[in-house]
Parts: structure tokens; C-alpha cells; sequence
């Protein structure tokens, strides 16, 4: 359908759109017209990114004057696939109905693991060892040696894309990383470096978080995008998260084994450099005393992970003189690594801020603060110049070097805490250091600085006011939106008791218990019986899944439940967990229904749609608090509750219940869709802890549902089951309308729209 | 035939009521022994299963003992009460089998006669299809008669002309497969006499497949290590014993047994195979669901970036990692295993041709992984129907299975009898006036005039299909002859004359389709053939003529 929003012809490629999608779009239009940022809470199932994507592309569409690109920024590769492949709808839509004109290119972008098609690289295990397979065959020394000697082997695939030069583009079109993949096997171009060119001309860019966030990573692709542009942070509840772990590292036994490992190692080349061919190391040192910026002669195939910290704050200084030279600085490392040494040994929990760390190194190690700043761009180029191409084994003095510059960059919003072991397993030792970061707005901020407009959205974002403050920055529109439902889809449940009235939860003091864990099983087997298809269950944590598991197994609940329905589980292993997922997708199905056991917080919950028959019940065994007594967290709720005066008790509830919501919430994915949650533990029904859920959850939580036991819930499902199995009409019946067509837009106005829906 | 007699203890009883005399029943292939322990006890037996009709069985888990009731011709009953369900379901198996036998026997055995021709070497199982063809279709068997036993035909080649038949009739047999138990294997528990610290394990056939389709590695220790190197029993032994130690949960142990005992570590030791398998899975799981794929993509999470320990994150142990297998690893398996539902074709009966043919069931899923390039495509579009949201367009209409009419005579006759009845109908109820009648015959004409037919009411493709499906047998135009009253000679004709008319009708046919088919004549075997065949015909007329004799 096509209609206005003000003087932007919307393309959007259903013949039906939903009143909440169309305010939607009218708010993002109000923030791209005063380029300001955005802050969107819209429940799932409402087609957010469709909405989204229609939205921009059309805006683009019709003001061709400013070209505006799209960067769309997902959490996970699977996400972007969906993600993409609604793009390619949208696309098409719209070439049919305006012709060539129309015509956008979008690509997706990944690492080399996902997108080389060099089989001989690509055969590598992990990520790491095909990244630096990759560089064996591509860096430029390799080539340079290639051409003197045919014997060396480069790869094909990047050779002929380089031999094409600027001849080697993507035609306009959606690439998922698939067809990029197909598209350089046909070609015989390199997908991997070819994207990353695309990027710069691309329409629409989808890519991970971290190719923003983090600046390890955004260093190399993300710096040279334009100010025009539209970032998007699609799923962005956890956000706050994403930028904290971008900036944190830390420091194990095996880390500083390894790093000095690696100086050894470096020390060997050093010396053979200095015995054949000095004039490199002089030529290096050269180039330091005249403070080129490290990056910018690069080529394209030698870069490897930038700066860990934030890239400007760097690049306007030169590197100080004590370690331009390639040995002295090695002697710092070693010094640093030697002191880190030192202080892993320690007995008790430490605590400090990077000042006072700073310090000490400055009077125990005698490096200064500005040298440690320095060490990740020295030892990059130092690596350079080594020519070292097995990148993945020096993983561990980059490790160290990172951690050196964030702790000399950054004075506030880190703390360093060294354990000797871990609280919940006190007899392992395995002291750590953790430098780690409780500001996420240090990373976010060049985010917000550079680009015109971010767009923050996802299906939980309540309470909405909090993430301004946690990322720090001002939303020209903040909205929350809730859902317009034809008929009552979602069935949320509070589960407070087990079958024999005994109160059920995960608090610390009843988890184990037996009772608690035999009244879940019967819960679930319960379940199993009457709910058709697919039922995900999540917990609040792998040892406690295996526990309860374990237990099921040896009473033989678990027996019975399989004689419903299959069992799968996610585990830490992804392969596992991956194949997992397709064999319950495929359980579904097949209509043999299945079990999916989860964990909230873990990769599943995280990004996985569990949407019709994949799901029509999710449990929620427990509230998947965080581990209220880990140092890192509790440093963290200080400094929030220093800096932003937000309560720790209100910032671990909050953080608990979007998790859970975030559970719960994959089971919608349309009006015509449907599903239940059960939330199983006697604290759900808490005022303070209920309240804190997003308000298109509570809205269905009627009071009746609040304290039920397992007999009534099994009651409320099969009624439940019963009235969804219903006819029904699609449009919404009575005054209010859930699905509008093209006549319904034309005919009301705004105004009336919104007073629909509020 | 393979167990050619089967000896159990058993009760006899002549009524339900009866006590029963215990004894010993032995059945052999053709008949059923009772020997009373009691020398002088009265109820002695032996009968010929030709005589026996039918038999019953109470079922296992009902209240009743196991009893077998076997029923003969005369009405009369022979109960046996077996000491246990085992017994008895041997017992009733064999006694299935012997039954069909002896029905089948005089056939088969006139079969047996005349395959005369020196290369022909058929199976018992294809032989067994062969005469369960021909009981089930009389005309058939009555054709097989004249013209095989007749000495028309050979068998070979009789049976040439329709392997289409055999085919489609073994592939039926197969149809029904029996998948994998949802309970896990893991759930065999052992059983102890309570006095030493034996355990026992009881494993049967399927059990044994169960456990090598879920974990490679041991079938593959199975094929490599039995019998060269030990014995089966030993091979068992050890595999349990390494599930004990699972069980245990006690990775130390586990890698302590595992050092001293090379065959044992495999069963500790994590599948190699398994992991290959799953990374080759890997390649072709669906991107939407694709974890892996993620975890190549994060550089966030670099060894020791991000949050070590953080509050979200949980414990891992990495020690013994290589021994330690968790009961979710092992739940997964299964169920994909059970989803997998493959099961090979053999009897389940030794163990070893058991792992020989899932391992050729492998090879053979594997060759057809490598081969099939259209299983991405198949993934995009599923991609692209999974992401569209259904409500908001409307529907692409049902997914439609298609057409497939299993006997078109039947549809065909059932739709003539609507289309003859419904005008009919209409015509009784029908009190329209003539004029009404024409003037919404002349307002549809109009209307289709300006319209004009642009949307066919059937799509061209699919009436084509259709058509297609139907005119497919119409050649077999013998039954419309026969069926249609009003312009069938045949139904004037004494329904017995009608039948043998029929008769020489489908045998001329036979005869002659393999007339034809001996051409060109280049070898005296075809030479003979077509004489016998010409001969046959030639007296296929005369008896023609007798008929049209007898009628007129």
C-alpha cells in the first residue's frame, strides 16, 4: 500500500498496516525532520522493523535532494539475515511501483567467518584463526612476496578483486551475507573485502552493534561513514550492556602467560630484523618522530582490530618518544606485564579507580600514564612492521595492550577489580583482573556526536525514561506504544503456586528446594499435555537449568514429558545450541511439538523468535536476577547510583524484568498470532516487581491472573486454546480498528489516529 | 524357512473356564503339536494349521494371562495359556505366519512348477509378494492360471510385464515405519539381584539401534573392534561400564578409568564423529536461527574482553572438558535422532547386520547431503515466508496438496452419478416460470458477452491436470462398457457368459501384449514363445464361438 505521512509517500509492501506501525512512522518522521534522536518502545509483534525500514527508505525516496543513508545496527547476525530478508520485500515493493528509480543497494556486513569463501582459509575452526588465515594470504607483504616468488600462496579471491579495482561493485540490490557469498563465488571476488568497499557506498547498511559501539571494531569500518546518516539500534533493551562490555577487558593467569609468550617471541623477530634488514625498524621509527597517524597509510587488507579506545581522543598526539623504538618499548610491556604479575597475587578482592592504578604503575613499573595510552597503536605498528601475520596467537599481549590504553585514556567511569577467585566456586583458584566499565555512555557517545539521527528502539524499553540517562544523551521524540489487539492474543499468567499450594520461586533459599523444583515439573508436564506445538521454557541460569534438569531426569518427570514432546536444550556450546533450534523448529514443524529449555540472559533468549507455532507457551521458571554479589555489579550500581541517583534495588528489579520480558516477548509475532506466558514465582505478583514489566504485557494481565496455582493455569490455557481456535475477524470489530487498509489511512487524519489509539 | 519350529511350555484349555492342562506345545511348520505332561491326560493334539481360521490373543498390560486362542474351521476353539507375553507373542507370530502359508500353498506351489526357465532365480520375499498379489486379485490369479499353469507363459514372464506392480506393492509394505521411542536409552536401568554388586543389562535389538544411531562413535567401535577383537558380550560390558561412570557424574574417574583402558576412553572421550557431523549440519541450518554464525561476527567478546565475571554470566568449569558429557548434550541427541525418525529395513535380529546397515544408511544420506544444491534456495524461501507478516496482507490461500485421485473409476463413476442426479433434482423442485428461467440465462449470457471469459472458472493448468488424471486409465474401457446399462451389450448377456467374455478379453489382451512385445523374432526361445502364444489364441476362438452358440 502506499499513503502520506505529511509530505513523505510511504511505501509499504502489505496491503494492510496496523495503527500502532502507522504512529510509529509518524513519530520516527518528527525526529528525521528535526535530526535529532529518538527513543521508540513499540511490543513485539508489531512489525517494528518493517515499519522502520518503510519509513526511511521512503523518506529517502522522496527527498532525493539529502541523501540520507540508513545503518542498521542488529545484535546478532540471525537478526540481520530477518532483518535483510524483509528488506529485500520492501525493495521489491518499491521498484515495482517507481521503477528503477527505486533502486537501493543494501548489504549486510560480517566478519570473515561468515562472509570468505576461500575454502582453504574458511576451514580454520574459529573466528580468530580465519581472520588470521585470511591476512596470511593477503597482507601486503605476503603479496609483495607472492610476486617475486609464485611459490607463496596468496588467494585467488582477493587477488582478481583487487585486479578489478574500481570495477568491482555490487550491482544496487539487497545482499544477505548468502548472496554476497554467492555473488563472490561468481565472480571470483573477494565477498569479504567487497563489502567492506560497499559500505562506503551503500544505501543501507546492516551490520552487528559492535561495528558502532565498539571501537575495537568501528575504528575500521565505521569511520568514515558521513554525518548523514540514520543509525538505528534495533532490540535495544540491553543496549547499555553492549557499550559497557565494549570497553571493559580483563586480565587472567593465562593472559600474562600468554603475553609473555608473545614478547618472547616478538624479542626473536626483533632480533632477526635487526641482523637482516635494520632499516625497517629505522624506517618505523621514523615514521613514529614524525607522528603519522597510525592508520592512515594503511591498506585495507593489513588492518586489524583498531584502538580499544575511542579513536579521536588518540590520533591527535604522536607517540612519545620512550618507546618509538622497537625494543624499548617491548622492555615497557615486559615491565607492565611484570607488574600486572604482581598484582593478580593478591589474597583478597581489590578495588580501585583507574587513577590510582595509573599511579601505582607510574612508581612501581615507572610507565607513565601517556606511554600507557599509547601501547595499543605502538604494538599494532610494531606488528606491522614485524610483518606478523598469525595474528590469532598474539591475542594475549593485545589483550594487555588494550587494557593499557583504556586505563590511561579514561579517568572516570572505570573501576579495576582484581579477584582471587570467583565467590560462588571459592575453591578454584583463578585470580582476575577486570578493568570495567560502568559508563555506558563513553561508548555510545561518539555514536550520538557523529550521526544526525539514532534511532533507539525494541519491544521493552520501560521504564522509558531510564535509558536518556544511562546513555546520556536527549531524544527529541521518546514515545511508548502499546498494542491495539483484535482479540485478547496474549495470555500472561502469574504463577504463585504449585499444584500442591505450596508457593513457588527461585529466591535464593527455595531454589533448590525439592518441592519447588517437583512443583515446576509438574507444571511443565502439565503444560506439555495440553498446549499444542512448541513451549520454551527459560531459567534464570545454566546451573541452575542443569540442576533442575538433573532432578527432573532422576524422578522420571522428564519421562513423562517426553512422552508429549521432544526435549532440547540450549547448552554453552552454540554449534550445539544452534542445531538444537533447528531440530525443535523442525519438531514443530513436523507437528510432533517440542520443548525448548532456555536460559534468560543466554544467546536464545537474546535473539531467537519463538512466533506461532514455534511457541505457544513460554515459562519463565523464577526472575533471572543478576548475581547480586559479583563485584563488578556492585561497583556498577555504585557508580550509577552516585552519577545518576538510580537505586540499586530498582536498577537489579529493572534489569530482571526486561530480561524476562524479553523472554516472554518472542511469542507474538502478529495480531493473528498467539501465545501465553507464565511467569513461575510467587514474587511476579509483588506490586514493585510486576509493575516494572512493559505496559503491553501488563495491560493483559488481569487481575485474576495474578496468583494462580498449577490447576488453574492449566484451566485458563485450555480455555485460552479454545476461544484462539476461533474464527475471528481480522479487522477488529466494535469503534476500534487493529488492521487499516489504504481507505481507512485516507480517510482519517492524524488527529483521529491518535485518538484511536490513546 | 528359517526357524522352523518353535517349542514352548503351555496350558491348554478346551473352554476360557477350563483350568487348562499344562504341557509342552510344539509347532512345526505345517501343523501343531500339544503334549500333555500328564502321560495319560486325554487332551493329546495335532493339528494341520490348513484347518486353523484365525487366531486371538489377549494383550499385554490387560488383566488377562497370556492366552492364545486359535480357532478352526469347525468353529471350535484351541485355547493356550503361555507362562509369559514372550511366549505367547512367538507363539502368535509364528501361528501368523504358518496360517498364510498354508492358504497360500497350493498356489505357490503350481507357481513353483512351471518356472522352467533356467536363470530365473527369485527371492522367498518376492515370491511370498508374488502369490499375496495374486490372492488378492482373482482375475489376476485366474489369468496366472490359464496362461502360466496353462503353459502358455513362463513365470518370468508373466511377471515381466508387471513389475510395476511388485514395485509399487513392496514400496506400500514399507510405508509404515516404526521411528524411535521418545524415552531415552539412558532410561535402560539395570537390574540388581539385590545379594552381589551385579548388575544386569537387558538389551534388546532396538535398544542396540537406538544407542548406535546416537552415538556414532560406539557403532563405529562396534563395526571395528566386534568380533575380531572382542566379543560382543564384552563390548557391552565395557559400554555400560562407561555409562557408569557417566552416571557417576565423577569426571575424574571417568578420566582416570579412560587412561588405563584405550577401548574404554572411547566411550568416554566426546564423539569426534558427532562433531563433525555437526559441523557439517552447521553449514545448512537456517541463517534466522544461526547462533554460530554470531559468534564468528562478535569481536566483542574476545577472549578476555568484555565481562569476565560478571553478575549475568555464569560459572563454567573448563576441566576434564573432554570427558565430561552432560545429560543436555545427550537430550539433544536423542531428540534429533528421534526427529531424524530413520530406520534401517532389516530384521532386527543380530546385532551386527544391524550396524552394517545403518552404517550403509549413512553412507548413502551422505552421498545425497553432498548432491543436494537445492536446499539453499529452499531456505531462502522459507526465509522470506517466515519474515512476512500474515495478517497484514491477505492470504496467498492454502497451501494445496495435489490432486491425486487413488482409483479414478470410482471417482469418475461417482461424479457421472452426481452429474446425472443433480439435473434431475433440480428439475422436481424447480417452479421457476420459463420466463424468469430465460431471462436470467439471456442476463448471464450478456454478462459474460461484455466481460467476456477472462477468468476461466478452472485455471487452464489445473483442468489440465485433472483432465490428465482421469483420461489416464480410459483406455481400460472394458468397465465403462460394462458399467453403463444403457448402452452395454454385455449386461444382456447371462452374467456368467458376461464373465467369461471378460475373462477372454483381458487374456487375449495379456496374450497378445506379449505377442507383440516378442517382436522382432531373433531367437528361438522368442520363436517357441510366439507359437505358444499363437496357439493359445487360436483356441481362445473356438470358445469364443461356443459362447455366442450358447446365447443365441
Amino acid at each position: 500500500m502506499k499513503f502520506e505521512i505529511e509530505d513523505v509517500t510511504v511505501y509499504f509492501p502489505y496491503d494492510n498496516i496496523y495503527p500502532e506501525q502507522y504512529s510509529y512512522m509518524v513519530e520516527l518522521k518528527r525526529a528525521l525532520d528535526a535530526r535529532g534522536h529518538c527513543l521508540l518502545e513499540m511490543p513485539t509483534g508489531t512489525g517494528k522493523t518493517i515499519a522502520l525500514l518503510s519509513l526511511i527508505t521512503s523518506y529517502v525516496l522522496s527527498k532525493p535532494q539529502s541523501p540520507l543513508k540508513l545503518v542498521y545496527c542488529t545484535r546478532t547476525v540471525h537478526e540481520m539475515e530477518k532483518t535483510l530478508a524483509e528488506l529485500k520485500k520492501l525493495h521489491d515493493y518499491q521498484v515495482k511501483h517507481l521503477g528503477p528509480a527505486a533502486r537501493i543497494l543494501a548489504v549486510g556486513l560480517s566478519s570473515r567467518k561468515n562472509l570468505c569463501v576461500n575454502p582453504r582459509v574458511l576451514s580454520a575452526e574459529n573466528r580468530d584463526s580465519v581472520d588470521a588465515g585470511c591476512r596470511k594470504l593477503t597482507a601486503s607483504w605476503v603479496r609483495a612476496l607472492a610476486e617475486r616468488n609464485p611459490g607463496v600462496p596468496t588467494c585467488e579471491f582477493f587477488e582478481d578483486y583487487e585486479r578489478a579495482g574500481s570495477g568491482a561493485v555490487l550491482p544496487p540490490g539487497v545482499y544477505t551475507l548468502q548472496d554476497l557469498r554467492a555473488f563472490g563465488k561468481q565472480k571470483g571476488w573477494c565477498p569479504y573485502y567487497l563489502a567492506r568497499h560497499m559500505v562506503q557506498l551503500a544505501n543501507v547498511i546492516v551490520y552487528s552493534y559492535q561495528y558502532l559501539l565498539d571501537p575495537k571494531v568501528a575504528g575500521i569500518i565505521s569511520k568514515e561513514m558521513q554525518r548523514e546518516c540514520v543509525v538505528v539500534f534495533d532490540e535495544a533493551h540491553n543496549i547499555d550492556n553492549v557499550c559497557i562490555e565494549a570497553l571493559s577487558v580483563c586480565v587472567r593467569r593465562q593472559t600474562l602467560e600468554g603475553a609473555t609468550r608473545n614478547l618472547h617471541r616478538m624479542e626473536q623477530e626483533i632480533d632477526r630484523f635487526k641482523a637482516t634488514d635494520e632499516s625497517r625498524l629505522r624506517a618505523e621509527y621514523q615514521r613514529l618522530v614524525e607522528g603519522l597517524a597510525l592508520r592512515g597509510d594503511l591498506r585495507v587488507n593489513d588492518t586489524w582490530l583498531a584502538n580499544p579506545a575511542l579513536p579521536d581522543d588518540i590520533l591527535k598526539e604522536a607517540v612519545p618518544g620512550n618507546i618509538r623504538r622497537a625494543d624499548f618499548f617491548l622492555r615497557v610491556l615486559r615491565r607492565f606485564v611484570q607488574y600486572l604479575k604482581g598484582r593478580l597475587e593478591t589474597e583478597n578482592v581489590e578495588k580501585e579507580s583507574p587513577v590510582a592504578f595509573v599511579a601505582s604503575v607510574t612508581n612501581q613499573a615507572g610507565i607513565d600514564q601517556k606511554t600507557l595510552k599509547f601501547c595499543y597503536d605502538r604494538l599494532h605498528s610494531l606488528m606491522m612492521t614485524l610483518e606478523i601475520t598469525d595474528t590469532d596467537e598474539f591475542l594475549h599481549i593485545q589483550t594487555i595492550c588494550d587494557f593499557a590504553t583504556l586505563v590511561g585514556t579514561y579517568a572516570r567511569g572505570f573501576s579495576i577489580i582484581i579477584e582471587p577467585f570467583d565467590e560462588r566456586m571459592p575453591d578454584v583458584q583463578d585470580p582476575v583482573l577486570q578493568l570495567s566499565c560502568h559508563d555506558a555512555s563513553l561508548a555510545i557517545k561518539p555514536v550520538f556526536d557523529r550521526f544526525q539521527t539514532v534511532v533507539i528502539t525494541s519491544g521493552t524499553l520501560s521504564p522509558i525514561d531510564l535509558y536518556p540517562r544511562l546513555l546520556n544523551f536527549n531524544p527529541v521524540v521518546s514515545r511508548s506504544f502499546t498494542m491495539s489487539l483484535t482479540r485478547d492474543c496474549i495470555c500472561p499468567m502469574v504463577l504463585t503456586r504449585g499444584s500442591d499450594q505450596l508457593p513457588v520461586s527461585t529466591k535464593f533459599d527455595m531454589r533448590s528446594d525439592l518441592g519447588v523444583v517437583r512443583n515446576y515439573g509438574r507444571l511443565l508436564l502439565e503444560m506439555v499435555s495440553v498446549v499444542p506445538d512448541g513451549i520454551v521454557c527459560f531459567f534464570v541460569s545454566y546451573s541452575y537449568m542443569d540442576e533442575i534438569v538433573n532432578s527432573w531426569n532422576e524422578s522420571g518427570i522428564l519421562k513423562e514429558i517426553m512422552q508429549h514432546k521432544l526435549v532440547f536444550i540450549e547448552t554453552q556450546d552454540v554449534v550445539e545450541t544452534t542445531l538444537a533450534l533447528d531440530n525443535y523448529r523442525r519438531a514443530c514443524d513436523c507437528g510432533r511439538g517440542a520443548v525448548f529449555f532456555s536460559v534468560a540472559r543466554g544467546k536464545v533468549a537474546e535473539g531467537i523468535d519463538f512466533d506461532r507455532h514455534y511457541g505457544r507457551l513460554v515459562i519463565m521458571f523464577g526472575i533471572p536476577f543478576q548475581y547480586t554479589l559479583s563485584k563488578i555489579l556492585l561497583a556498577r550500581l555504585e557508580y550509577l547510583r552516585d552519577t545518576f541517583q538510580i537505586k540499586e534495588g530498582d536498577f537489579l528489579t529493572f534489569d530482571a524484568l526486561r530480561q524476562a520480558a524479553q523472554c516472554v516477548g518472542r511469542v507474538i509475532r502478529s495480531k493473528a498470532d498467539y501465545g501465553m506466558m507464565i511467569f513461575a514465582d510467587k514474587r511476579y505478583s509483588r506490586h514493585d516487581k510486576r509493575s516494572k514489566l512493559p505496559g503491553w504485557i501488563l495491560s493483559h494481565l488481569r487481575d485474576a491472573h495474578l496468583n494462580l496455582s498449577t490447576d488453574m493455569a492449566v484451566y485458563i490455557a485450555r480455555e485460552f486454546l479454545r476461544k484462539m481456535a476461533q474464527p475471528y475477524d481480522k479487522a477488529g470489530s466494535g469503534g476500534k480498528k487493529t488492521l487499516l487498509s489504504q481507505e481507512d489511512i485516507e480517510k482519517m487524519g492524524d488527529s483521529s489516529l491518535n485518538d484511536m489509539l490513546y | 524357512m528359517a526357524s522352523a519350529q518353535v517349542i514352548k511350555r503351555a496350558k491348554y484349555k478346551t473352554t476360557v473356564k477350563d483350568p487348562g492342562t499344562a504341557g509342552v506345545l510344539k509347532m512345526a511348520w505345517d501343523r501343531f503339536i500339544f503334549t500333555p505332561n500328564h502321560p495319560n491326560s486325554a487332551s493329546n493334539l495335532d493339528v494341520e494349521f490348513r484347518f486353523i481360521k484365525g487366531h486371538k490373543n489377549t494383550k499385554e498390560g490387560s488383566n488377562k494371562p497370556p492366552w492364545l486362542n486359535l480357532t478352526n474351521d469347525q468353529g471350535g476353539s484351541y485355547i493356550f495359556e503361555f507362562e509369559s507375553y514372550p511366549d505367547l507373542h512367538t507363539c502368535r507370530d509364528f501361528v501368523g505366519k504358518s496360517i498364510g502359508r498354508s492358504g497360500e500353498t497350493p498356489t505357490a506351489a503350481s507357481g513353483k512348477t512351471d518356472a522352467s526357465l533356467p536363470d530365473e532365480q527369485i527371492s522367498t520375499a518376492e515370491l511370498e509378494l508374488r502369490i499375496k498379489l495374486l490372492r488378492e486379485n482373482s482375475e489376476l490369479q485366474k489369468l496366472h492360471k490359464q496362461l502360466v499353469i496353462g503353459g502358455i507363459l513362463t513365470e518370468a514372464e508373466f511377471w515381466a510385464t508387471r513389475k510395476k506392480l511388485l514395485d509399487r506393492e513392496s514400496s506400500r509394505k514399507s510405508k509404515q515405519r516404526v521411528g524411535f521411542k521418545s524415552a531415552m536409552i539412558s532410561d535402560i536401568k539395570p537390574a540388581t539381584d539385590g545379594r552381589t554388586n551385579k548388575v544386569t543389562f537387558s538389551l534388546t535389538p532396538e535398544v542396540i539401534l537406538q544407542i548406535f544411531a546416537e552415538k556414532p562413535a560406539v557403532h563405529a567401535a562396534f563395526l571395528k573392534y566386534v568380533p575380531n577383537k572382542m566379543t560382543e558380550k564384552d563390548f557391552w560390558t565395557k559400554y555400560f561400564k562407561a555409562e557408569y561412570l557417566h552416571s557417576t557424574r565423577n569426571a575424574v574417574a571417568a578420566a582416570a578409568e579412560a587412561a588405563e583402558d584405550e577401548e574404554l576412553a572411547i566411550f568416554l572421550r566426546n564423539d569426534d564423529i558427532l562433531a563433525k557431523e555437526a559441523r557439517q549440519k552447521i553449514r545448512r541450518v537456517d541463517p534466522t536461527v544461526n547462533m554460530e554464525a554470531d559468534q564468528g561476527d562478535d569481536y566483542m567478546h574476545l577472549p578476555d574482553h568484555g565481562l569476565f565475571r560478571d553478575g549475568g554470566k555464569d560459572i563454567i568449569e573448563s576441566q576434564y572438558e573432554l570427558y565430561r558429557r552432560t545429560l543436555a548434550h545427550d537430550l539433544n541427541r536423542h531428540a534429533a535422532v528421534v526427529l531424524e525418525g530413520r530406520t534401517v529395513e532389516v530384521e532386527l535380529e543380530d546385532t551386527r547386520t544391524v550396524a552394517e546397515a545403518l552404517a550403509k544408511l549413512k553412507r548413502v544420506e551422505s552421498a545425497n547431503e553432498d548432491s543436494d544444491g537445492t536446499a539453499n534456495q529452499g531456505i531462502l524461501e522459507r526465509i522470506a515466508r517466515i519474515t512476512e507478516i500474515e495478517d497484514l496482507q491477505a492470504s496467498h490461500g492454502p497451501p494445496l496438496a495435489p490432486l491425486c485421485i487413488k482409483d479414478p473409476r470410482d471417482y469418475f463413476d461417482s461424479q457421472q452419478v452426481i452429474a446425472v442426479k443433480a439435473p434431475a433434482a433440480e428439475g422436481k423442485k424447480c417452479n421457476l416460470s420459463s420466463r424468469e428461467a430465460y431471462g436470467s440465462l439471456r442476463d448471464s449470457i450478456s454478462q459474460t458477452k461484455q466481460m467476456g471469459l477472462l477468468n476461466p472458472v478452472v485455471k487452464t493448468k489445473d483442468a489440465l491436470q485433472v483432465f490428465n488424471a482421469l483420461s489416464h486409465d480410459i483406455s481400460r474401457t472394458k468397465y465403462d462398457v460394462g458399467k453403463n446399462p444403457q448402452d452395454s451389450v454385455l449386461d444382456k448377456l447371462p452374467s456368467t457368459t458376461k464373465e467369461q467374455l471378460l475373462h477372454h478379453w483381458t487374456s487375449i489382451q495379456e496374450l497378445l501384449r506379449h505377442f507383440w512385445s516378442s517382436y522382432p523374432i531373433t531367437s528361438s526361445y522368442l520363436y517357441a514363445k510366439v507359437n505358444r502364444l499363437k496357439d493359445a489364441m487360436s483356441q481362445i476362438y473356438p470358445q469364443l464361438e461356443v459362447c455366442s452358440l450358447l446365447i443365441s
